[in-house]
């Protein structure tokens, strides 16, 4: 437990250090969302509200979804796989350290230094620009907060997962490109989900990806409230606890197969 | 000359020989690349059902507009993948560029020849089925002029991406890392261009107008081929002028390229 706290320590500090890129980071994900506000307001047209989605909402979406596009980190991550192919991972294998956890106390304080440095100074800018929607309540912002732990958990147990791939096969990047493009396309991401058709967004809150990436949006926006609230995070706690055991036992498996380049 | 233009083929040559050496596997993330980028636009359009326009343009139109940014994109990010400043910076981290700089060829053609990603064909596909989904959709009044500019235009659009790539790569001899920064006018540019630029704000408007001209590269281009009204009420020949501002643009950035070579001091390791 103190080494894991100590790898989220270390690797959080590592992420603050490296501050140019950090704001160059920064802006570039508020012009993204920028355009984005732009794009759904010009598409509202001068409606208030779309299937129960607000442009207030929207626009809210808009800036949150770029503002914690490097927390969740969903859509691009290979750092597992580098190693294996740099044979680094032998050594890891051999540290007197559960090897997810490993992994996990590396992205955790990763995340957490980008919520900090990105997504917060990200969303008060963008709230100076666009009157956004501001959860009220203490109860309300905890769920929002819950739902965040699990879409890390949910976003890390996958990218695990994908890399894992390198342990079977020499030319993983392509396997990886493609799993990251199918969690894009599900994450509700670019569009929200709940202007999508609706049997393809109910569809798409249940993969890990919609439940990842959008449910937390929903619950921060308040379009989950009550039942809806608790189903949303239920959804979301299975995943966390399917991905953490998938990624066991195929870390298990793994392990067994893997043979260690060079030397 | 002869020989230097020898060498670039000999160059991508090999690169494209390395990329296809597992061809079942490239195959497969040509075909996934195209559906999943693909999926920005299917994604827009799903969502576009829920409304009638965007700024009074329809989902044709728009395809229209965003098939061929994304083709002409995708071209030049295979054909100038050299200068993609996520790879150029470590490139030149690493020292890479100085062992190019030893060698006696053009170092231009070198960085050309540097890096061909193949790959990028998904993208280009992936433009041209949205390019003729619009088309589909929409009735353009084709004129003889129409169909003579809409290649030069797509050159037009090729030449000046590959500008801000050579630019954006020559930013790194001072940084020496890529500066995600960048992205705003190369992959956020080409988002731009995919809308009518009146929808964006008006901040955003000036930096595409003045500072990297992309509204003379789709939006008034645009307005001429599908005859839409324009609320800025601009000349008509500011539609053509696509491949005079493009040829401006890359002798710009050429320019800027070589005077980044000129004061480039090595990392030193």
């Amino acid at each position: 437990m103190q080494s894991f706290l100590a790898t989220i320590r270390i690797s959080f500090r590592r992420q603050l250090t490296y501050r140019a890129a950090n704001i160059s980071g920064l802006l570039t994900n508020l012009m993204f969302g920028f355009f984005r506000a732009a794009v759904l307001t010009a598409l509202y047209g001068g409606q208030a509200a779309v299937n129960g989605l607000s442009l207030q909402g929207a626009i809210t979406f808009s800036g949150l979804s770029q503002a914690l596009i490097g927390f969740l980190s969903f859509f691009h991550w290979f750092e597992l796989m580098h190693t294996v192919y740099e044979g680094q991972i032998s050594s890891d294998l051999l540290k007197p350290q559960n090897y997810f956890l490993y992994w996990l106390g590396i992205d955790s304080g990763r995340a957490l230094g980008s919520l900090l440095i990105r997504s917060l100074p990200l969303f008060v800018v963008f709230a100076l620009f666009y009157d956004i929607v501001i959860p009220q309540t203490p109860a309300h912002w905890a769920a929002f907060l819950m739902s965040l732990v699990f879409a890390h958990l949910i976003s890390f147990g996958w990218r695990f997962l994908v890399n894992l791939a390198a342990f079977w096969t020499p030319n993983a990047l392509g396997i990886g490109r493609f799993a990251f493009g199918l969690s894009w396309t599900f994450s509700g991401f670019f569009m929200p989900l709940t202007l999508f058709p609706d049997w393809l967004a109910q569809f798409s809150r249940l993969t890990p990806f919609g439940a990842g990436v959008y449910i937390p949006f929903e619950i921060y926006l308040g379009l989950r409230q009550g039942d809806a609230l608790w189903w949303g995070l239920g959804v979301q706690a299975f995943w966390v606890m399917a991905l953490i055991l998938l990624d066991h036992l195929v870390l298990r498996l793994g392990v067994r197969k893997l043979v260690i380049q060079g030397g | 000359m002869k020989r230097s233009v020898n060498l670039l083929f000999r160059l991508l040559k090999i690169q494209i020989r390395s990329q296809l050496q597992y061809p079942t596997a490239f195959i497969m993330e040509v075909i996934s690349s195209t559906f999943i980028l693909g999926f920005y636009f299917i994604a827009f359009a799903l969502a576009f059902m829920r409304f009638d326009d965007i700024g009074g343009w329809t989902l044709g139109e728009i395809a229209f507009i965003w098939g061929l940014a994304e083709f002409s994109f995708g071209t030049m990010d295979m054909l100038f993948s050299g200068f993609d400043y996520d790879s150029f910076g470590p490139m030149v981290r690493r020292g890479r560029f100085d062992q190019l700089l030893l060698r006696p060829v053009d170092i231009t053609l070198q960085v050309l020849g540097s890096r061909f990603v193949l790959r990028r064909l998904g993208k280009m596909a992936e433009g041209l089925i949205i390019f003729f989904f619009g088309l589909s959709q929409i009735d353009v009044h084709w004129t003889a002029v129409k169909i003579i500019y809409l290649p030069v235009l797509t050159l037009s659009q090729i030449l000046f991406f590959s500008a801000l790539f050579i630019a954006g790569a020559t930013t790194t001899f001072w940084t020496m890392e890529r500066l995600e920064i960048l992205n705003i006018f190369t992959y956020g540019g080409n988002e731009v261009m995919s809308y009518p630029i009146y929808i964006f704000q008006r901040p955003i408007r000036w930096i595409f107008t003045y500072l990297v001209p992309l509204i003379f590269m789709s939006y008034f281009p645009a307005v001429y081929l599908l005859d839409k009204p324009d609320p800025f009420n601009a000349p008509a020949f500011f539609s053509f002028l696509a491949p005079l501002i493009a040829a401006g643009a890359f002798i710009l950035a050429l320019r800027f390229w070589h005077f980044g070579i000129k004061n480039y001091q090595s990392t030193g390791s």
